[in-house]
């Protein structure tokens, strides 16, 4: 859950009273446009991405103008520019104008939690408006501070002392600064990232300090964020219905964080435990249509509701169905297995049979009776199935599943949906 | 800010060595004590650490207690009243939900002072309140562990305090040795303290820290104490990416560490709690290179490039990690714990290929597991047969399903078009055993059916006769029938039946037809074997003999037969049949297609049909040693259960060419779902049984069941369509109708009908009055289009098409419909439905009959309700064996609530 741009982040600014540029949404008028132009001179044009994506100006999309038809072909250029950056792909759909900021400098503001401390830390830089990571490290303030008291003014004050701040710009940061962590840490926020912060004199030529760009991460377990009252669509970037849907689902107890990892994929894993998780993601490969983590002793109803949502997505194209975990500590099996042959009891009944092979990987309380039920299951479906207990190594099991999809798709998908009566296996 | 707890830490850390990470002497509060997770974890946990457990929490439930094996803990409404009732502890564990939590930690530390650790099992804490609580710990010298964590544990003292380490048996995962364990992962600590046995490495003391942004005890924490902790020669660590906790750690002593996460760096987008960390450069391959590092290796281990050196190893598979530690310590000069437990080599438990055959590398046969498992397999393969889950079946069917597109019902996946081209006696064992019997089967069966149906002297043919006699339709008089083959009539050929599952159960026996299986372990009591043979009042029953001479002649292959031949002994009628049940059920009940109780109420089945369609055969028809002037021998040795259904509505047996069209008739009728009147009759009548008790459960009574709800409009409505055809045909001197070559001018027949029917029509407008229904014309489903089909009328048509059969009535009706339309009696050319096939079908079938005067029209009628009726008993027999496998007592009733009073 991130989010770029000025459109959203000077609303958030301005929650704790920090000055932000002017910023106008992509139904702007060209009245409104040229308005802005004749008051600030300069503006510019940003793609509008959903979620976070960050080093545009690298990438070129970030436009000029300072006349109305140079705006608006900027806007045509950008309106739905393509942005790669690492393997994060997205599609701006609108652009933001933002009044340019004349300023003689720039600073980069930034709070998260950095594990080197594992407190909050607020990393601090005049010289602003760059990639951080080109700077020399003494150029950088990276300061721990106390959470319980909250980021205060004179943590700022030394730490711009320590970089050797110019002076005219200490006094308006030490001021406005400290505001940021209310943002931070009472919207539910786990990073934010000003960068750059303009400081635009005004008109006793005292700086001020003005945000030209915001960034943000929240925490999808914090209810605080529901204080800003943003729209659930802006976080909606590249989730699938699938994901929207099973993660409604997602309580503390019984997790259900589920991703999909190649819709095209033809073994649907619902795996067990944040570190199954990894190493079956790891041996699937491609393989694995969805990544995920259904520990934490979910209780027979949630299972069986998470198990119903993944085979109504993906039982269709799926070969194996592959149940893997360690060996639960509390999870129960009889409960876990149960759901999950029920809903695909349910889901048979509902759609018909599809042709299918459920391997099982998994030990913990219970597990020779979620066995047996989840064999009678299979059986009066006449899915054929081998379950490994916990004594056969995990990626073993993974490997076997992995052999047993490319049989599959080497013609024993056929040969099961014969054996199932299905004419025509999807 | 934070309290100086060891030395020269720039933060605060308290635990100095692994030994006090979970002590014999803590002493434990828990907070939300009778949460659903602590409820079942708690007292295992209180139990396997000698009672470490004081109190627990749980506002408004004071003065309840958590019942544990270890005697029971209190529970009071907070910690100050815990206190205050003089109970002391120096660990807090935390099962708070998530928003609680951070104040649940404020309460552990401010309300007592002699606090020292804390441990957060909790999950999807919000940052903003790890923050807090990391804060909170380390002002007042409070080391915490977590959260989303499984707590810690200590092999050699005996404890683990909160959590779940080593899950409902901790004692058979944490086996006392040498290696400490510290895991991102609370699943994988357990897991991997179980792999470390199977290289003989036990475990001193296990840390799941959880994977939070905020670890509260980290991997520098653990390699402090871990360097202090005497027992512990070795560390195994399991890493996640995320987060710089390893960065430039020195462990001090041998660690393999395991790290996993390389394919979130390929992700297209952020996931994950562990990545959500500040700062880049902590990916799984960072961790990789920075854990190399401190180790002094170059590579990676893997069992191909074992890459070691006496500092550690690094690893990325944690199946890899114990032979990776035996390669460090070897290095060490330290040899591992115990012996080995075993391998991680792949070990099924539990497998069913159903039938399939998989290539041998993926056919493993299952091994036996260490105890308790093989003992908990052993009882579970006891099992013989599908085990099914009952629920309330009102409405419901788990053997038959209609499609509401298509209207084609399906049972137990096989669509009724389907089961219209198999043979009948393939169909009749449906229901039963789930599958099309095959040829061998299907041979049995009609010996099985054979044998029932003369019912020459039995009382059954009186009440039969009685109640054709009283003028019934052929429903009552199956009724009749159906009713005095009550439990008692078949108790024995169930007990055999029984009894022969109990021999053959566990003899490793997969098909009823391998007469080359070894029986000669098979052995048999006396008692049993009593069951077996036929009584002196049997004596002079010819079937036995008749039906084995009649199973040789056609070939038949039963493993059961050739185990009963060798009882000695003249073995009765119930006992062939149970076996020739046996033979058809034995390979779906081992596969568990089908239950116990279905395979050993089989032969009551089996009997209903044969006594069913016999009672459709007038009395004077049945004599003794023959049916109809067929001798038994013939009847037993050659007929198929088509030829008798044939034989009864004709008194005759069917030539090929007749066979066929009533096989179609029959496969059509068999189904129309749960909801069809006679579904629900039987349905009902298995249900007022009580399904939850199926001895109880008279399956004859729910065949009479099924058979009452049937009637002149469901079943017997067959013959309005062979009326309305009579009527067109009658004087038009039509001798074949399956000659294409009739004469007739069906367009011009059809037109003169259409016309007259839109006069009636117009008529019927003007005075008011409804206009009759064209039976076998229209179908609420399939209309509406410019031209409509009834999808199962075309299967048929095709079929017979390519087979170049011809049927004039069918031609005639499709003739009918497009006449309709272009005479302007219909608004769009309606479908020639299903019932128009059927009706087609049969008409043609007993046309010759009826044109030389053998059949009358009332013969007609009651051939159409019967062809319903034998279709219909394969569907009901379907249904009532659902329904008294998986029904619940009354089930099928109507709440009072959703009925309506009228007046």
């Amino acid at each position: 859950m991130q989010l770029t741009g000025m459109l959203h982040g000077a609303r958030l600014l301005n929650h704790v009273g920090f000055p932000a540029s002017e910023v106008l949404g992509p139904d702007a008028t060209e009245d409104q446009i040229q308005d802005l132009i004749a008051r600030h001179g300069l503006i510019f044009i940003k793609p509008l991405f959903r979620g976070g994506v960050g080093k545009k100006g690298k990438a070129g999309l970030i436009g000029k103008a300072s006349d109305l038809r140079t705006a608006l072909a900027e806007k045509e250029r950008l309106y739905f520019a393509e942005h790669r950056h690492g393997n994060a792909y997205a599609k701006a759909n609108g652009v933001t104008f933002e009044a340019g900021v004349p300023a003689e400098h720039e600073v980069y503001f930034a709070i998260s939690d950095d594990s080197r401390f594992r407190a909050p830390t607020m990393t601090l830089t005049h010289r602003g408006g760059v990639d951080i990571e080109e700077l020399d490290k003494s150029e950088i303030a990276t300061v721990p501070f106390e959470a319980l008291t909250g980021l205060k003014a004179f943590v700022v004050a030394n730490a711009l002392s320590d970089i050797g701040a110019p002076k005219e710009i200490i006094s308006p940061l030490v001021q406005h600064l400290p505001k940021l962590w209310e943002l931070m840490h009472h919207y539910g926020m786990t990073t934010l990232e000003l960068n750059p912060i303009r400081m635009r004199p005004g008109r006793d030529g005292r700086l001020m300090p003005i945000a030209c760009d915001f960034k943000c991460g929240f925490d999808r377990d914090d209810p605080r964020v529901g204080r800003l009252g943003l729209p659930e669509q802006i976080f909606a970037a590249d989730v699938s219905a699938f994901e929207q849907e099973v993660n409604r689902l997602r309580t503390h107890q019984g997790q259900s964080d589920v991703f999909v990892i190649n819709d095209k994929g033809t073994i649907l894993a619902p795996t067990f435990g944040g570190g199954a998780n990894s190493l079956v993601t790891e041996v699937l490969g491609d393989a694995a249509i969805i990544s995920s983590d259904f520990g934490g002793n979910p209780p027979y109803e949630k299972m069986k509701s998470v198990a119903a949502i993944c085979y109504r997505h993906f039982l269709a194209q799926t070969n194996v169905l592959f149940i893997i975990g360690g060996k639960s500590n509390n999870t129960d099996i009889l409960e876990t297995f149960r759901g999950m042959g029920d809903a695909l009891r349910e889901h048979f009944a509902q759609y018909g049979p599809t042709p299918l092979y459920v391997v099982v990987g998994r030990g913990g309380p219970n597990l020779v009776r979620g066995m047996g039920n989840l064999g009678d299951t299979l059986d009066s479906l006449g899915v054929p199935y081998r379950f490994f207990g916990f004594d056969s190594a995990i990626s073993e099991v993974v490997s076997y599943a992995k052999n047993l999809d490319l049989w599959m798709r080497d013609g024993g998908r056929a040969e099961i949906a014969r054996h199932l009566g299905i004419k025509s296996p999807a | 800010m934070y309290l100086q707890g060891i030395a020269d830490f720039p933060y605060f850390l308290g635990i100095r060595s692994l030994a006090d990470v979970a002590r014999r002497e803590d002493r434990v509060c828990v907070l939300n004590i009778m949460g659903g997770e602590s409820r079942t974890v708690t007292p295992v946990s209180h139990a396997y650490s000698g009672g470490n457990v004081v109190f627990g929490t749980s506002p408004g439930r004071a003065g309840q207690t958590l019942k544990t094996p270890a005697g029971d803990i209190p529970v009071f409404n907070n910690v100050r009243e815990g206190l205050d009732a003089g109970h002391t502890f120096n660990v807090g564990v935390v099962y708070l939900p998530p928003p609680s939590v951070r104040d649940g930690v404020a309460e552990l530390i401010r309300v007592n002072d002699a606090l020292e650790k804390i441990v957060i099992i909790t999950e999807k804490i919000a940052v903003h309140d790890a923050r807090e609580i990391r804060a909170m710990g380390q002002a007042n010298g409070v080391d915490i562990i977590g959260g989303n964590c499984l707590g810690v544990a200590d092999s050699w003292n005996q404890v683990r305090i909160g959590g779940a380490l080593g899950g409902d048996s901790p004692e058979e995962s944490l086996r006392k040795g040498s290696v400490a364990i510290f895991s991102n992962s609370g699943g994988f600590t357990t897991t991997i303290a179980q792999y470390l046995a199977t290289e003989g490495w036990g475990t001193t003391t296990l840390v799941s820290s959880g994977k939070d942004v905020y670890i509260h005890y980290n991997a520098r924490d653990f390699s402090h104490a871990l360097v202090n902790d005497d027992r512990s020669k070795a560390a195994v660590l399991y890493v996640e990416p995320g987060g710089y906790h390893e960065h430039g750690v020195d462990f001090g002593k041998p660690t393999v560490a395991c790290v996993v996460g390389r394919w979130k760096s390929k992700l297209t987008r952020a996931v994950g709690h562990a990545g959500a960390m500040a700062g880049s450069g902590d990916r799984a391959e960072d961790k990789e290179g920075w854990l190399m590092e401190a180790f002094g290796v170059d590579g990676l281990y893997t069992p191909d490039s074992p890459v070691v050196s006496a500092k550690g190893a690094v690893v990325t598979n944690i199946a890899d990690i114990p032979r990776a530690l035996t390669a460090v310590m070897k290095l060490n000069g330290v040899s591992p714990d115990f012996a080995s437990t075993g391998s991680l080599a792949l070990k099924p438990w539990v497998a069913n290929d159903q039938g399939l055959a998989l290539p041998p590398e993926l056919a493993m046969p299952p091994v036996t597991p260490r105890e308790p498992y093989a003992t908990q397999i052993a009882v579970l393969k006891r099992q013989v047969g599908a085990v099914i889950a009952r629920q309330t079946m009102k409405d419901k069917s788990g053997a038959s399903v209609m499609d509401p597109t298509t209207q084609v019902t399906s049972v137990h996946g096989y669509s009724v078009l389907d089961l219209a081209l198999d043979p009948l006696e393939a169909n009749f064992a449906l229901p039963l055993v789930h599958e099309i019997a095959g040829e061998n089967d299907r041979a049995m069966l009609d010996v099985a059916v054979a044998a029932e149906v003369n019912l020459v002297g039995d009382p059954i043919l009186v009440a039969a006769d009685a109640a054709r006699d009283a003028g019934n339709a052929p429903n009552s008089i199956m009724a009749a029938a159906a009713a005095i083959v009550g439990p008692q009539r078949v108790e024995r050929a169930l007990a055999c039946t029984s009894a022969l599952i109990d021999l053959f159960a566990h003899s490793g026996l997969r098909d009823g037809r391998s007469e080359e299986f070894d029986i000669s372990a098979i052995t048999m009591d006396a008692a049993t074997r009593a069951l077996f043979l036929a009584s002196e009042a049997e004596a002079d029953d010819p079937r036995p003999e008749a039906m084995l001479a009649a199973v040789k002649a056609r070939g038949g292959k039963s493993v059961f037969l050739k185990y009963l031949a060798t009882l000695n002994g003249r073995l009765s009628r119930d006992a062939i049949l149970a076996a020739i049940s046996l033979t058809i059920a034995w390979g779906p009940l081992m596969r568990k297609r089908i239950s116990r109780l279905t395979a050993e109420t089989l032969p009551w089945y089996l009997r209903l049909y044969g006594v069913m369609v016999g009672a459709t055969i007038p009395g004077s028809h049945h004599q003794p040693g023959s049916l109809c002037g067929i001798p038994r021998d013939e009847r037993f040795g050659q007929w198929t259960m088509a030829d008798l259904c044939f034989l009864a509505m004709t008194g005759k047996k069917p030539t090929r060419d007749e066979a066929l069209p009533l096989q179609i008739l029959v496969g059509l009728l068999i189904s129309n779902g749960p909801g069809s009147i006679s579904a629900q009759g039987a349905k009902g009548a298995v249900a007022a049984d009580g399904p939850q008790t199926p001895k109880r459960v008279q399956i004859n009574k729910a065949m009479v069941g099924f058979l009452t709800h049937t009637g002149y409009s469901h079943g017997g409505n067959g013959f309005e369509g062979m009326a309305f055809l009579l009527d067109q045909f009658k004087d038009k001197g039509l001798i074949d109708p399956t000659d294409p070559s009739h004469g007739i001018d069906l367009k011009a027949m059809a037109t003169d009908f259409a016309r007259a029917y839109k006069r009636e029509k117009a008529e019927a407008k003007e005075i008011g009055t409804e206009v009759r229904a064209l039976p076998g014309v229209h179908h609420p489903i399939f209309k509406g289009k410019p031209v409509n089909y009834d999808p199962r009328e075309r299967f048929i048509a095709e079929f017979m098409a390519k087979r170049g059969d011809y049927n004039i009535f069918h031609a005639f009706y499709r003739e009918l419909v497009q006449a309709l339309y272009d005479v302007g009696a219909s608004r769009y050319v309606f479908c020639v439905n299903v019932d128009a096939v059927i009706a087609a079908l049969l008409l043609a079938l007993l046309w010759k009959d009826y044109t030389s005067g053998e059949l009358t029209e009332r013969d007609l009628e009651t051939a159409a309700f019967s062809v319903f009726l034998y279709g219909r008993m394969i569907g009901s027999a379907a249904e009532i064996d659902d329904h008294l496998n998986r029904g619940r007592n009354m089930d099928t009733r109507t709440p009072a609530s959703a009925c309506f009073h009228v007046v």
